[in-house]
C-alpha cells in the first residue's frame, strides 16, 4: 500500500466571506460552518474562534484535535465508515492543511476535558499551542444525555475538518511525502537482512466514553488486528475519548502517528517496518487476556524480530500494556515500550499500576502529576467554571486572578503516549 | 491497604477485577471480579440474577478467607 502525503504549509488562518486556502493563509467562512454544524439537531448553538501560536489565549474544555486531510486520489475518503464510505483507505494521494487543527470544546464530562494555551508555560507541554486552531465551542441542547453530546461534538469536529480541507483539494503541496508497505512476502524479499519490526497500536476502549472507532467500528468489539500503516494517515483510526487530557490520543495524534512516522523514516535502512497490529484496553480480565495473546500471536505470525508497544491513558491499561510486551517477549521476540507516569507530585511513587521484569525498555512521555501554574491570559475560548473538577485538577485550581494551578494532567497532549510531545527521561 | 491490613495480622481477601495488577502488588488471597466499571455487580443481568452473582462473590470471598494459602493464589471457579 503506497501513500503520498502532500503537505500545504499554512502560515495564517483567518475568517473570509469564503472557505478557501491562497498563499499560505487559509480563509474560512465562519457562519458557513456555523450553518453546517447546527444542522445536528442535538447541537443548541456553536461559536466558531480562532486561536494563533503566541497569543494569550485558553481554549478549554478542549474535546478534541483534529487536522484537516483531504483525499485527491486513491479509494475511499477520510475518515472511512464515519464521514465516508467504509472503504480501505490508506493508498493514493492526501493533501493535509499543514499547521492547521481543529479544537473541538465542550462540557461534555467536565473532568476529562483539557486545556491549551496559546503561550506562556502551559502552551510548553502542548503541540496545539503551536497550531493555527480553528476552535469550535459546541453547545448541546436541554436534557441531551452525556455521550449523545459526546457523539455530536465529536462528529462537529470531523465534517468541520473535512469541510475546511477540501479548500486544499486544488492547491500544490509545499512537500510530498512517500510512505510504502508491501505485502508481508515481498516485503521480507526485499530486505531479507534488516530485523522485522512491527508495531502495536493500543487504542483507548474502556467504554463510558472512553472509547476509540476503528473504521466506524467501536474498538472495545474489535480482536487483534493488523493494518497497513498508511491507513492510520488516512482517519481509519479516531477518537471518541473523554479521558485525561496529557495522555489521550485525539485524532490528531492517530493522524500524525510519530512512531509510524519515525518507523517509516528507518524503513529499508536499519529496519524492516512491516505492519501496524491495533489491540484494544477493554475492562474486562478476559478481553485483556484474549487481546494480548492474540496481539503475541499476530507479532509471531508476522515474523517479527521487534515490536514497539504504545499505551494510551493509564490506570488498568497498564496491565494490558505490561501483558502485550510479556506475552510477545515470551515468543522471543524483543519489545520497546511507550508510556507515561503517574508517579506523584515529587515523582518519588510507583509510575505505572502494573510491572514486569520482562519490561526492560521503555519510554516515558513524563510525569503527569507534575504541578504547574497557568497564568491568566487575556482571552479564554470555551469556559473555566469546571476546572477545579477536571483530572489533575483540586479544590482551589482557579483562582480568582484567572490563573489555575493544577497537574500537567490538565494539558491536553502534555504526556502523550506516542512520543508526539517533548518530555521523557533518560536513565543511564 | 490489602498489604497493611495483613501486616497488622488479619487476613484478606481482594476483590478485583484486574488480577495481575493484584499479583503485582502482593495480595496473598484473591477472587476474580466482574469488570472495572462494576466489579461486583453486572447491570446486565435483571435484579434477581444479579443478587445471584453478588452472593456468590461474597460467598467465594467467605471461603478464601477460611482457607490456608502457601503463597499468592487465585481463588478461580
Amino acid at each position: 500500500m503506497r501513500l503520498e502525503l502532500g503537505r500545504i504549509k499554512i502560515t495564517d488562518v483567518q475568517f473570509a466571506d469564503t472557505t478557501k486556502v491562497e498563499k499560505g493563509t487559509l480563509y474560512v467562512n465562519e457562519q458557513e460552518l456555523v450553518n453546517m454544524i447546527l444542522e445536528d439537531e442535538h447541537i443548541k448553538s456553536v461559536k466558531v474562534d480562532l486561536a494563533k501560536p503566541g497569543e494569550e489565549t485558553r481554549i478549554t474544555p478542549v474535546k478534541d484535535v483534529i487536522e484537516p486531510r483531504v483525499k485527491v486520489d486513491g479509494q475511499g475518503g477520510i475518515f472511512p465508515g464515519v464521514m465516508n464510505k467504509v472503504t480501505t483507505v490508506g493508498t493514493g494521494r492526501t493533501h493535509v492543511l499543514s499547521g492547521v487543527a481543529v479544537v473541538t470544546c465542550g462540557k461534555i464530562v467536565g473532568f476529562q476535558e483539557g486545556i491549551i494555551d496559546m503561550s506562556g508555560p502551559g502552551a510548553e507541554f502542548t503541540p496545539f499551542s503551536k497550531t493555527l486552531n480553528v476552535c469550535f465551542v459546541i453547545e448541546p441542547i436541554e436534557g441531551l444525555k452525556q455521550h449523545e453530546y459526546e457523539a455530536a461534538a465529536r462528529m462537529a469536529g470531523f465534517k468541520a475538518a473535512n469541510f475546511i480541507a477540501k479548500a486544499g483539494l486544488d492547491v500544490l503541496p509545499d512537500e510530498v511525502e512517500i510512505y510504502e508497505t508491501k505485502p508481508l512476502l515481498e516485503s521480507i524479499l526485499e530486505y531479507p537482512n534488516l530485523p522485522k519490526v512491527g508495531y502495536v497500536y493500543m487504542l483507548q476502549t474502556q467504554g463510558l466514553l472512553h472509547d476509540t472507532y476503528v473504521y466506524g467500528v467501536d474498538a472495545k468489539k474489535i480482536v487483534p488486528t493488523i493494518l497497513y500503516p498508511t491507513e492510520v494517515f488516512d482517519g481509519a483510526i479516531l477518537s471518541g475519548n473523554c479521558v485525561s487530557a496529557c495522555d489521550k490520543n485525539t485524532t490528531y495524534h492517530h493522524q500524525n502517528n510519530p512512531i509510524i512516522h519515525d518507523l517509516f523514516a528507518r524503513h529499508g535502512k536499519d529496519i524492516n517496518f512491516v505492519g501496524v497490529i491495533i489491540t484494544n484496553e477493554n475492562v474486562y480480565l478476559a478481553d485483556k487476556e484474549r487481546s494480548s495473546d492474540w496481539t503475541a500471536k499476530l507479532c509471531k505470525f508476522l515474523g517479527l524480530d521487534g515490536a514497539i508497544v504504545s499505551q494510551e491513558g493509564f490506570g488498568n491499561p497498564d496491565t494490558d500494556l505490561i501483558m502485550n510486551c510479556k506475552k510477545i517477549e515470551n515468543l522471543g521476540i524483543k519489545t520497546v515500550i511507550v508510556t507515561d507516569e503517574y508517579a506523584g507530585r515529587d515523582g518519588a511513587s510507583q509510575s505505572l499500576a502494573d510491572a514486569d521484569a520482562k519490561a526492560d525498555a521503555v519510554v516515558t512521555g513524563g510525569n503527569a502529576n507534575e504541578v504547574i501554574l497557568l497564568p491568566p491570559m487575556k482571552k479564554i475560548i470555551g469556559m473555566l467554571n469546571y476546572t477545579d473538577k477536571i483530572a489533575g485538577g483540586f479544590d482551589g485550581s482557579l483562582r480568582p486572578d484567572g490563573s489555575i494551578e493544577a497537574e500537567i494532567q490538565v494539558i491536553t497532549g502534555a504526556t502523550n503516549e506516542l512520543g508526539f510531545n517533548k518530555m521523557s527521561a533518560t536513565s543511564f | 491497604m490489602v498489604k497493611e491490613i495483613e501486616r497488622a495480622g488479619i487476613p484478606v481477601v481482594h476483590i478485583c477485577t484486574v488480577v495481575p495488577i493484584s499479583l503485582t502488588v502482593g495480595a496473598n488471597r484473591i477472587v476474580p471480579a466482574i469488570a472495572i466499571p462494576h466489579p461486583l455487580g453486572n447491570p446486565a443481568l435483571d435484579p434477581v440474577e444479579e443478587k445471584k452473582v453478588r452472593r456468590k462473590l461474597v460467598v467465594k470471598a467467605l471461603k478464601a478467607l477460611e482457607t490456608e494459602v502457601e503463597g499468592q493464589t487465585v481463588f478461580e471457579d
